[in-house]
């Protein structure tokens, strides 16, 4: 089997479960954040490194690996877990997020994606057949099927429908070309955008399909926050509980807590590592720019009460000196970064297990918004699934 | 900081100990020995974390100011000096004016002071200045501010102004040293200047001596400008250098090149008695993207083992580390093809396992000169490696004018006929080794 998941407990008063997904490579503990190694690294860290962050599942991405090395490279090394000395689990977009994102000249048609090679200029078809054949290649544990992506703002609903069509249609295609299907699983992805009809339809059609896992796609593109939770919400109602769902592109510590309370498994995000090379560092109330004058003579860690091998070394003062200046320093705020969200899943986890995920989720809100002036997105969204961050105050 | 001469062979060369440190008294770092290049106070590309899965002991850390004068807000408020500033109290400080690894603009002198090339500007420092930093940033080893960025081919006026201006900064270091609580556990280095003029050098050296009873050390500067041409200087001309001021001055004190030397300038200095070097040379061929294989086993003739240019398409299929012997982090894992990909792709990784293996294998270069001298057998290792180093030199010679053929199949050719002899050997030649 490529992946078993079992739930090994759930909250009971929201939808969030602990769960263990077994793959080829890891046992991942769930809920999860996978930190994203786009060209089969994680800017700069060593494996061993994030072996002592806890990482159990990175990305990588289909895109760009098949451009470099490319499937000759990676064929011959035998997969991508060799080639970068990672022996966690590994997944795989589909590439078809690339083209929208850093191609203007996409075309989309319902043979594949065509688009103008940003290395060489040739023109190259990238179908769903060839997308799975990249990533059989590359050997990542879950692979992605490629779907037909638009901007998440997008607003033309024919165009949104057919997209949505095809993505199903594409799934098809995908799971057909699959040539690992025992190594490595293909997860669907749900599309429709914010168009609760297509989704729900996208995310039925999908639930046929002998899959071991699902994706929620096409969100987190610039949507109001207010549209964003109730299609996570649709997709996790409408998709069985016995499989991880995933949701892409998400890696905000608030947004991970309710989407988490909301039933979801699986996160992935480059905002971590990507604000860490920006020189900012994660911590509960949102993130510290370390390029800022106040941390010139600030000798206390980022963070007092983390564990990171950089808390436990340097202080803000010094990483101000350094900062957007050596690479030392992008590595010691990825490093803080990525023990962030492995300390804030682990939380959950632990919480969701302990039976104390709500109090949880309440503590954590009020730790962040310190005068209860929620976002009422949050307020609503948490209380589609039974927690009522009001009730604290109001009492008062 | 104290040092040892522990053994003297028969030639001139030394292995010596480096000890006595405040914070960690029983440390030790052996002599010869490369210093790990800091920018910012951190060893360049590696974090504490990393660098502590690299080497167990502890080690002498270069700190330029032209790198980390900006460190100074900082250190004042935590008051503990760098290495504890940077997150490496394990490890020792030598701290310098500048960076021979860089190339900086030349003239800019004041009557008693030299500008410091930083990233955010010119800045003047006088001698006193300059004590004011040490203060702050308390180093083990202090090398006095000197003018002595300037190459061999430089003119004479500007030699013996440079001898005046480091005469007068050494006289204040001194007197600063002298009444400083805070550097009464570091060892000041005096620097001499005017190396292409012997008559200036001569002058150097003699106000060095007026002082030897305060100095702890001898740096060698005034040899190189930085700039490539400058560091490519007949070995003969520099051994006569280095035998002349080792000769001049007292054998117990500290020795300390300074200055991007590539193995074959080093084991010759080591052979005059020269025990600490930069260690910026790892840095520049990590920076290019080159990683140094040499050979250290003398009993194999390996001609064509010297580096390697991890940018060449040639490595992207080669699943092998950069060497087979080597016990670093990034050999053990790691192989060329990855740390090419990484290169190609721009990826900060391939900086960080380059480092790795680079600094890893300095190091080595310099464990086995001890091990050398140790047993009398310096002279054939130094051989060993400066052929190795030559035949690289001539290969690449040739290799360049391979570059130049105006058929470009042919360059093509040839060129990877020449790469081809350089890596399909290569990669296992130390496997017999230690």
């Amino acid at each position: 089997m490529a992946l078993t998941f079992s739930v090994q407990a759930e909250c009971g008063v929201t939808r969030a479960r602990a769960g263990l997904m077994t793959l080829p490579h890891y046992d991942v503990k769930t809920p999860v954040f996978m930190p994203v190694g786009t060209q089969g690294t994680m800017k700069g860290l060593l494996p061993e490194q994030l072996e002592d962050l806890d990482c159990e599942i990175i990305l990588g991405n289909t895109y760009h690996l098949g451009n470099r090395p490319g499937t000759d490279v990676l064929k011959k090394v035998g997969g991508l877990h060799k080639f970068m000395a990672w022996n966690r689990a590994l997944l795989t977009d589909s590439g078809g997020f690339q083209m929208v994102s850093l191609l203007k000249l996409a075309e989309i048609t319902e043979e594949g994606v065509k688009f103008k090679s940003p290395y060489d200029g040739s023109e190259i078809m990238l179908t769903p057949e060839k997308s799975i054949e990249i990533q059989n290649c590359i050997g990542a544990d879950i692979i992605m099927q490629l779907d037909d992506v638009v901007q998440t703002t997008f607003q033309d609903n024919d165009r949104i429908k057919e997209a949505t069509e095809r993505t199903s249609r594409w799934l098809d295609r995908c799971l057909k070309a699959h040539s690992r299907p025992l190594e490595q699983s293909i997860f669907p992805i749900v599309q429709g955008l914010l168009n609760s009809e297509l989704r729900r339809q996208s995310a039925e059609e999908h639930m046929r399909k002998n899959v071991n896992g699902f994706a929620i796609g096409g969100l987190s593109g610039g949507e109001a926050k207010d549209d964003f939770w109730p299609m996570v919400s649709l997709g996790t109602e409408v998709l069985d509980t016995r499989r991880p769902r995933y949701l892409m592109g998400v890696g905000v510590a608030v947004d991970l807590v309710v989407c988490v309370a909301l039933g979801v498994d699986m996160f992935d995000c480059v905002y971590p590592t990507r604000t860490a090379r920006f020189g900012c560092a994660l911590v509960k109330k949102g993130q510290l720019n370390l390029k800022q004058k106040q941390y010139e003579t600030d000798l206390t860690p980022i963070d007092k009460d983390c564990s990171c091998s950089t808390c436990k070394t340097y202080t803000r003062a010094y990483i101000h000196c350094i900062v957007s200046v050596e690479t030392v320093a992008c590595h010691l705020i990825s490093v803080h970064n990525i023990a962030f969200q492995m300390h804030l899943m682990r939380t959950m986890r632990e919480n969701i297990i302990n039976g104390t995920f709500v109090q949880f989720v309440k503590n954590f809100m009020s730790e962040v918004f310190p005068n209860y002036n929620y976002p009422t997105w949050i307020i609503n969204s948490l209380k589609s699934v039974g927690i009522n961050l009001c009730e604290n105050y109001c009492s008062f | 900081m104290r040092f040892f001469t522990k053994k003297l062979s028969s030639g001139s060369e030394r292995v010596g100990s480096m000890t006595g440190f405040l914070k960690t008294p029983s440390a030790v770092v052996e002599t010869p020995t490369a210093a790990l290049l800091t920018q910012g106070g951190s060893v360049v590309h590696l974090t504490a974390d990393v660098l502590s899965r690299v080497f167990s002991d502890s080690k002498l850390l270069w700190v330029p100011l032209s790198n980390s004068a900006h460190l100074e807000n900082g250190l004042k408020a935590q008051g503990k000096g760098v290495a504890q500033f940077a997150g490496l109290q394990e490890h020792f400080t030598c701290v310098t004016f500048q960076n021979m690894n860089e190339v900086t603009p030349s003239g800019h002198f004041e009557v008693d002071k030299v500008p410091l090339w930083t990233k955010h500007g010119k800045k003047m420092i006088s001698a006193d200045r300059y004590m004011d930093l040490m203060e702050v940033f308390k180093p083990d080893i202090i090398l006095a501010i000197a003018d002595s960025r300037m190459s061999l081919e430089e003119g004479y006026k500007r030699i013996a102004k440079s001898v005046d201006r480091t005469t007068k900064m050494l006289n204040t270091c001194v007197e600063r040293y002298k009444v400083s609580k805070e550097l009464q556990n570091s060892c000041l280095v005096g620097v001499v200047v005017g190396c292409a003029q012997s008559r200036k050098l001569e002058e150097s050296l003699q106000h060095f001596l007026r002082h030897k009873d305060i100095l702890g050390g001898v740096a060698l500067s005034g040899l190189t400008d930085g700039t490539e041409e400058s560091n490519d200087v007949p070995i003969d001309k520099l051994e006569a250098i280095f035998e002349k001021v080792s000769n001049a001055l007292p054998k117990d004190i500290l020795h300390v090149v300074e200055g991007c030397w590539n193995p074959a300038v080093i084991l010759t200095a080591i052979s005059y008695g020269w025990d600490v070097f930069d260690g910026s040379y790892a840095v520049k061929l990590s920076n290019l993207g080159h990683a140094l294989i040499l050979n250290f086993d003398v009993t194999r003739d390996m001609k064509s083992s010297y580096l390697l240019d991890l940018n060449d398409e040639c490595y992207k299929d080669q699943f092998v580390p950069i060497l087979e012997s080597c016990e670093c982090l990034a050999c053990e894992k790691h192989t060329r093809a990855y740390i090419r990909h990484l290169l190609n792709t721009r990826e900060m990784l391939a900086s960080v396992l380059l480092s790795i293996h680079n600094l890893y294998h300095f190091d080595q270069m310099f464990y086995h000169a001890r091990q050398h001298i140790l047993t009398n057998t310096f002279e054939v290792y130094k051989k060993h490696i400066i052929k190795q180093y030559e035949s690289y030199r001539s290969l690449k010679l040739e290799m360049d004018i391979a570059e130049t053929e105006p058929d470009h199949s042919l360059q093509v050719k040839k060129k990877s006929k020449l790469v081809e002899e350089v890596t399909n050997n290569n990669y296992k030649v130390n496997c017999n080794n230690i």
